[in-house]
């Protein structure tokens, strides 16, 4: 047990704090009060952006795609060496496609963050034919 | 992270009335070749963009484009894509 933690635990034995101000001082140390919740405990703790995006349509016809999302990651750094004349006609055509975002904004703290949240990202799609597509990354 | 490009391509094709055809592509023979061109064009980028940076020009990340570019192709690696149609046309490509 860690000091904070042991800390913690004394100031509410002695009455100097209450059960929901310790829960709240535990949690914010990282370690919960009441162990793992139980919701938790059928995902395992995955860390780190994920590596692939995957896509697999099953019915009639079989589709099975992996990219690896270091290709997204480069792509999108590479947005920002495009010569500027190029970047604003890119930007010109993509707003006359109705997409209103600009490739200039992007920043590589941005594309981390893009691809590290693509992990909570899944799609999944059940037409009336039967045909079954799922998108995700892990 | 990865910077060398893909070694082998796997592709595999195969029609319902034929038994297709599978090419393995070693790429990794195509070094050499590549390695040349690719120093030849770095080369010429880190000549025009030191002209650029003196002369200062608007551009001159030119490098860095060849090489994100570079960059691109090495990320490709790993990619796998598999289509199989309802008529049993198969589709499989593997990039190594």
């Amino acid at each position: 047990m860690s000091e904070d933690r042991k800390r913690i635990l004394d100031m509410l034995a002695e009455g100097k704090i209450t059960a929901a101000e310790a829960d709240t001082l535990l949690g914010a140390l990282g370690a919960p009060a009441d162990g793992p919740s139980p919701s938790s405990g059928t995902k395992t703790a995955v860390t780190g952006p994920p590596k692939f995006l995957y896509v697999k349509v099953t019915g009639e016809d079989t589709v099975d795609v992996k990219v690896p999302l270091g290709l997204l990651r480069a792509g999108l750094k590479l947005t920002s060496l495009i010569p500027p004349q190029a970047m604003d006609q890119i930007n010109e055509s993509m707003s006359e496609s109705g997409m209103t975002l600009d490739l200039n904004n992007l920043k590589a703290e941005d594309i981390e963050g893009i691809i590290e949240n693509l992990r909570e990202m899944e799609v999944n799609v059940n037409s009336k034919n039967g045909d079954k597509v799922r998108v995700w990354c892990d | 992270m990865a910077m060398l490009p893909p070694t082998v391509v796997n592709v595999r094709i195969r029609e319902p009335d034929s038994r297709g055809f599978r090419i393995w592509l070693p790429l990794f023979l195509l070094w050499p070749l590549l390695l040349l061109i690719i120093g030849s064009a770095l080369t010429v980028s880190i000549v025009v963009d030191f002209v650029g940076i003196i002369v200062g020009a608007r551009y001159h990340d030119y490098t860095r484009l060849l090489l994100g570019c570079m960059q691109i192709l090495a990320e490709t690696r790993g990619t796998h894509a598999h289509v199989h149609g309802h008529d049993d046309n198969l589709v499989d490509i593997d990039i190594y």
